[in-house]
């Protein structure tokens, strides 16, 4: 990483110390110039990036990012463009002409109406099209709200219905699916609305808080001072307070909106984005970015302010393409280098950044490794690894790295078992995730459990929310009675629910309804898709990959099949095996780990690898701690297992009782052949044929216990051995093991005689 | 009165101590005397026991130079020898009355002798070195004698020494009683052993937890945790502490009488030993120069205010105030440690650190002790919690309808019915258990002088007078002897029984056909 920021810090000359960072972007980024192009407009619903120009619009897939990706192009007429959305489905692309008319283009027959609004007296803000079964358009007006469906066939747009009210201006992101619409003279009035595929949620007016300057002068919010955040399946609101110099974040519930604090900020500029659930709080004036993980309570930031790094830049192209002069690429993104956080950049949700002047587009990353590296709180930073969704591989493999260092740097037990807590733990949640998605019958049981201990409000709400949680969906009923209902039912939920399930919210989407941080309420998104889903919405739209609640899904499975959480197997193959290997000196240390590890896995009810068991069995046996090993067998703290009792086999060949253990260990797993055979080894053959008897072993040779017998010099055990055979194997009498052996049973007799 | 004028050589016992390698000359025989008991016996007779002990000895080492006399069976006494150390010999002398209540078992009176010893090795190192550091035996004798003596103290009660008789017949001296505990619990105690033995630092060190008077884990060798365990539960468990008497005298007959006798045994001993050594001590002066430990005594441990046990049996520096740490020797290692006990609830707890890595002695110890309480006080309480809601009280492990007692003779270690459920048992079947026991052990001692490796498997089943199974089975290092008492009388009953109890909770040991 050292060697990637050493040649950037040659061109950025401002990355300042020693080229530290722990967010980058990546070269090369997204070209989007377009000759003629009229501006670049990011549509967050559709994810895509758009570039309209007189009679064309081009558009960018940004969902995978991916630099090298070809626009696709529309042909549009030609007129003023003052913003344009593509529809959820990709059929439509609506363009706002003027702060009156709207034009929607029908992709693939290239048809097209307009819509108008009925008076002179409002103007449209904006729009965006939404997933919402109620409608799938919704248009920003300063009078209110208007939810429209777009019916093709008579070419226009139905009113569903509107809401009234003054709107100054309006933020929306498609990920929360949360339209904030602000009023008063102030701007810090707020009324938001949630048009989620649950239906339209109407959330309590509130306030926002901002310090005065002075006595009569009130500063007026804008709407880029205000971020709607979505971090770990909640929704926040981030206000900046550039009086106060603060960044108030407020988290939204069903039904109420609660402030959770601030951040301190150190610029007037502020920019927020959010990766992978950590959110970036740039400090756009300082030309630093310092990053929260706000998972827990935690206000601290995660390290330093450190500033924003490019990353992967050629730094030989840059300096020719300097000489040339061209109007290429590379001579574009280095003067654009030289003004990182510059005046150009737009921060797109969630996690891009947008350069205008250039027509650039970059996409933030975090440096998971640069990050774990800045910290010595190790169970802390494997905590954060472990909530890492986006390079799941990266962020397991570091966790595995440093588990591996802190064992090897013999670090105190007790750290290194916090450690040890953290990743345990988050493999078992991840096996219940795992288990939560394959049925709903778990969301079902939880949530009416919740019923029975609630009630505070009346039984009507109460059956309302049983008929819920049977798996109705929302269509069949009127949208108010799904609002106000969803109403009740949350609360319901909500008191019954407020102490426990507050932990695991990326995870467990089932759940997500439950839990709430702060008692009472109820969070928004989660609980809608969750409830909803996967019946209802799956089933309406099909085969949409664009869709966000589609894209939410495939984001879980995603995180099933490369989620950061290690398994014992794992645990045992990438860290005591190797670390076992380079150990040097005493193994005591090695097996407290180990204990620490047992006992983790075991509180989890995790299963471990006999591997596992036989390492310690031959760390405990080098280092001659027989009593103790004795204890490990004799409590189960190892498990009985065949590989577990075949090396104590081994090692007792140094102690005889520990080979005994393993001995017994055989007999109990009833493997009979294993155990018979081991007998006779042992020279116990009479107990070997008693044993063999009784549990019909019938795999061992004769001659086996036969020459064992022999071995022994006792011509009476001998003669006892051949009977036993005579008598219970039919045909033994026949068998050239029968001849030589009667034959030697009479030589030793007639010695004996004689 | 008190132990050593309560019990003449008329009745009872007498035990002694002796060296084949001293007084070999003509009017120097009190030389090899360095115990003897009763102590006010005249020295003609203490000569003429230890004389016949001696002659036997050297008798039968022509026949067999390895393992030369065993017992002796008088007419009116058994001697019962064993041989401590090469040349040190210690001797039982028993009386055989009529009365039933005297009928021992050889092994289990040898035991006595062989754990005692084995007591006085672990806080004082062994007698032969201790004779070769001061050769004429003064040094020695004032150690031996108030130790056997506070030894023996635990075997009063009333005025009366009692010795392990056929009544003792389902327990065994010498093994270590173990606490069952699940897979949960047992992880716990194993993160908490490497807790506190982590509080050592570099220094090797070894842990024993004990819950009630039950071992639940440890690090030492077998021998040395059996003289460890023997120690805890004479004197350092809560019950040890709590009552000052021997928590062993539940397992004989549970006399709360001994407690005063054998403080009054303590005053009367330790002026006897006074008395002994200067009567044939040859340099008097000596002394007083060494500082006599009695680790046996009662009453001389209690808990301090942190948890640590404390005592000042090891003397207590004048000049700092502060009691010195206790020290053991390690018969495995033969290293020196300091030992701390830590006692929270049931739970107690022997740490031993190597005195030879601990800087600084005392003052390095109890930096340690604060790095326990520091790092392991969160886990002592969580583990003591685990086992305590785990354990069925004293008589967990009683199976209704069995009297038994289980030896593991690899791992020396015993479980037996509580012993007032073996109380209810009739003499008579104690009786034949006793002698049925006599019998496997001589069937034992002949095994290992033909010095075979092989362990034989033994099954015996004894109808006895009173109708009751009595049962003996031994299988490649382990036993179990049972009565079973207003059994059926079929055979294919008692072995079924057996069966039963062996799949049960010896994970089927015993059925193997």
């Amino acid at each position: 990483m050292s060697g990637k920021a050493s040649s950037s810090q040659h061109t950025v000359s401002f990355s300042g110390s020693g080229g530290l960072s722990h967010v980058y972007v990546q070269y090369p980024p997204l070209q989007c110039r377009i000759p003629g192009s009229r501006g670049l407009y990011y549509d967050d619903g559709s994810k895509l990036l758009l570039a309209p120009t007189s009679n064309q619009v081009f558009s960018w897939k940004t969902v995978p990012f991916d630099p090298h990706v070809a626009p696709v192009s529309d042909t549009i007429s030609e007129g003023p463009i003052l913003s344009i959305r593509y529809s959820l489905d990709a059929k439509f692309i609506a363009i706002q002409r003027s702060s009156q008319e709207l034009q929607i283009w029908h992709r693939e027959s290239g048809g097209t109406f307009s819509h108008k609004c009925r008076s002179e007296s409002e103007s449209i803000l904006g729009f965006f099209w939404t997933d919402c079964p109620l409608c799938d358009f919704v248009l920003v007006k300063t009078s209110g709200l208007d939810l429209l469906t777009c019916d093709y066939e008579s070419k226009l747009l139905d009113l569903v219905e509107t809401r009234r009210l003054n709107v100054s201006w309006y933020v929306y992101t498609h990920e929360s699916r949360l339209v904030l619409l602000a009023s008063g003279m102030q701007c810090k009035t707020f009324t938001g609305f949630q048009l989620s595929s649950a239906g339209v949620v109407r959330l309590p007016r509130f306030e926002m808080a901002m310090a005065k300057p002075e006595a009569n002068n009130k500063p007026v919010l804008a709407a880029e001072d205000i971020y709607i955040v979505t971090v770990y399946g909640r929704i926040y609101c981030m206000q900046i307070d550039r009086v106060a110099m603060l960044l108030h974040s407020y988290r939204f519930y069903r039904d109420a909106v609660v402030q959770q604090g601030s951040l301190p900020i150190y610029s007037s500029k502020i920019a927020v984005s959010v990766v992978d659930n950590v959110l970036l709080v740039h400090q756009v004036d300082a030309k630093v970015v310092i990053i929260y993980d706000i998972f827990a309570d935690s206000r601290a930031p995660i390290s330093a302010p450190l500033p924003l790094l490019f990353r992967g830049f050629p730094r030989s192209n840059s300096s020719s393409s300097r000489f040339s002069g061209d109007e290429s690429a590379e001579a574009n993104i280095g003067d654009h280098e030289a003004i990182i956080y510059g005046d150009n950049w737009t921060f797109l949700v969630p996690d891009l950044v947008c350069d205008i002047a250039n027509n650039l587009l970059w996409k933030i990353h975090l440096d998971l490794e640069a990050i774990s590296a800045s910290s010595s709180e190790v169970p802390s930073v494997l905590e954060f690894l472990q909530r890492r969704k986006l390079e799941a591989n990266k962020a397991k493999q570091l966790c595995l790295a440093i588990l591996r260092t802190v064992i090897l740097e013999r670090r105190p037990v007790s750290m290194v078992a916090r450690a040890i807590d953290v990743l345990v733990s988050n493999y078992s949640h991840s096996i219940k995730t795992g288990s939560y998605l394959k049925g709903i019958k778990v969301e079902k049981t939880s949530v009416s459990s919740g019923e029975h201990v609630s009630s505070p409000r009346s039984t009507a709400n109460i059956s309302a929310s049983g008929i819920d949680t049977l798996g109705k969906s929302y269509e069949h009923e009127s949208g108010t009675r799904v609002e106000k209902e969803s109403f009740n039912r949350s609360s319901n939920i909500s008191t019954s629910d407020s102490e426990d399930g507050t932990h695991f919210e990326s995870l467990k989407t089932t759940t997500r309804s439950l839990q709430k941080v702060d008692k009472v309420n109820i969070l928004i998104t989660e609980s809608v898709s969750s409830e909803v889903q996967p019946s209802s919405s799956q089933n309406q739209r099909p085969g949409l990959g664009n869709n966000p609640l589609n894209a939410s899904i495939s984001e879980r499975q995603e995180l099933l099949l490369t989620s950061p959480a290690i398994s014992p197997d794992e645990m045992y193959s990438f860290v005591f095996a190797p670390v076992e290997e380079e150990m040097v000196g005493e193994p005591s240390y090695l097996v407290s780990v180990i204990v620490e590890f047992l006992r983790s896995t075991n509180l989890e009810k995790i299963k471990v690898h006999p591997n596992l068991y036989v390492l310690t069995i031959q760390l405990l046996a080098r280092n001659e701690r027989y009593t103790e090993l004795t204890l490990f067998i004799v409590n189960k703290v190892l498990e009985p297992s065949k590989e577990v009792a075949m090396q104590l086999l081994e090692s007792g060949r140094q102690n005889f009782q520990i080979r005994k253990l393993g001995l017994d260990m055989v007999r109990h797993l009833s493997f009979h052949h294993d155990y018979v055979v081991l007998l006779v080894q042992d020279g116990y053959y009479l107990e070997a044929l008693r044993y063999a008897r009784k549990h019909k072993v019938n795999t061992v040779r004769p001659s086996m216990f036969l020459e064992a017998a022999l071995a022994s010099n006792d011509s009476q055990h001998l003669a006892a051995v051949l009977r036993f055979f005579s008598d219970f194997i039919p045909g033994f009498r026949d068998t050239s093991d029968h001849h030589t052996y009667h034959r030697i049973l009479s030589e030793m007799n007639s010695a004996i005689a004689t | 009165m008190g132990l050593a004028s309560a019990n003449t050589s008329n009745e009872g016992m007498q035990l002694c101590v002796f060296d084949l390698r001293r007084g070999q000359l003509e009017g120097q025989e009190l030389d090899k005397i360095l115990f003897f008991f009763p102590a006010d016996l005249p020295f003609s007779t203490q000569l003429s026991v230890i004389g016949l002990s001696e002659g036997l000895i050297t008798f039968t080492r022509i026949f067999s130079p390895e393992a030369p006399c065993e017992v002796i069976e008088a007419e009116r006494h058994s001697h019962v020898f064993y041989e401590a150390e090469p040349d040190i010999w210690m001797v039982m002398v028993v009386e055989k009355s009529k009365g039933l209540e005297v009928i021992w078992r050889i092994d289990a009176l040898r035991e006595v002798l062989k754990e005692v010893h084995s007591l006085f090795m672990m806080f004082n190192g062994s007698i032969r070195a201790m004779l070769e550091r001061e050769p004429s035996g003064g040094v020695i004798r004032s150690h031996l004698y108030p130790f056997i003596m506070d030894y023996l103290s635990d075997f009063l009660v009333g005025k009366k020494l009692q010795l392990p008789s056929f009544r003792d017949c389902l327990t065994e001296r010498g093994t270590v009683q173990m606490l069952t505990v699940g897979r949960e619990a047992a992880i716990e105690v194993q993160s908490l052993v490497r807790v506190i033995e982590s509080c050592a630092e570099a220094a090797p060190c070894y842990s024993l937890i004990f819950f009630q008077d039950l071992l639940v884990s440890t690090t030492v060798s077998p021998d040395d945790t059996i003289n460890l365990f023997t120690y805890a539960v004479l004197r350092l468990t809560p019950r040890a502490l709590s009552s000052g008497v021997s928590s062993w005298s539940y397992l004989r007959k549970g006399s709360t009488a001994s407690h005063v006798a054998a403080g009054s045994t303590l005053a009367q001993s330790a002026s006897v030993s006074e008395h002994l050594c200067r009567s044939h001590d040859n340099s008097p002066g000596q002394d007083d120069s060494y500082h006599v430990k009695r680790p046996l005594q009662h009453g001389r441990w209690a808990k301090g205010k942190d948890g640590f046990l404390i005592t000042d049996i090891w003397g207590t520096d004048i000049t700092s105030l502060i009691t010195a740490s206790p020290t053991i020797w390690l018969r495995q290692t033969g290293e020196r440690m300091y030992l701390c006990a830590y006692q929270y609830k049931g739970l107690t707890l022997i740490l031993l650190l190597p005195v030879s890595s601990i800087l600084n002695g005392e003052q390095g110890v109890s930096l340690v002790k604060q790095r326990v309480l520091e790092n392991a006080s969160a886990k002592m309480l969580k583990v003591e919690e685990k086992l305590s809601k785990g354990w069925g009280g004293e008589n967990a492990y009683h199976v209704s309808g069995y009297r038994y007692l289980l030896l593991d003779d690899d791992r020396n270690v015993s479980r037996a019915s509580p012993p007032v459920k073996v109380t209810t048992l009739t003499k008579e079947s104690l009786l034949a258990m006793n002698k049925l026991r006599e019998e496997v052990d001589s069937i034992k001692s002949r095994a290992k002088r033909d010095g075979s490796e092989q362990e034989k498997d033994l099954e015996i089943c004894i109808r006895a007078k009173n109708n009751a199974w009595v049962i003996a089975h031994t299988t490649r290092g382990k036993e179990l002897y049972m009565v079973l008492e207003k059994a059926n009388e079929t055979l294919l009953y008692a072995s079924d029984a057996v069966e039963k109890f062996s799949n049960r909770y010896c994970g089927g040991t015993f059925s193997l056909d």
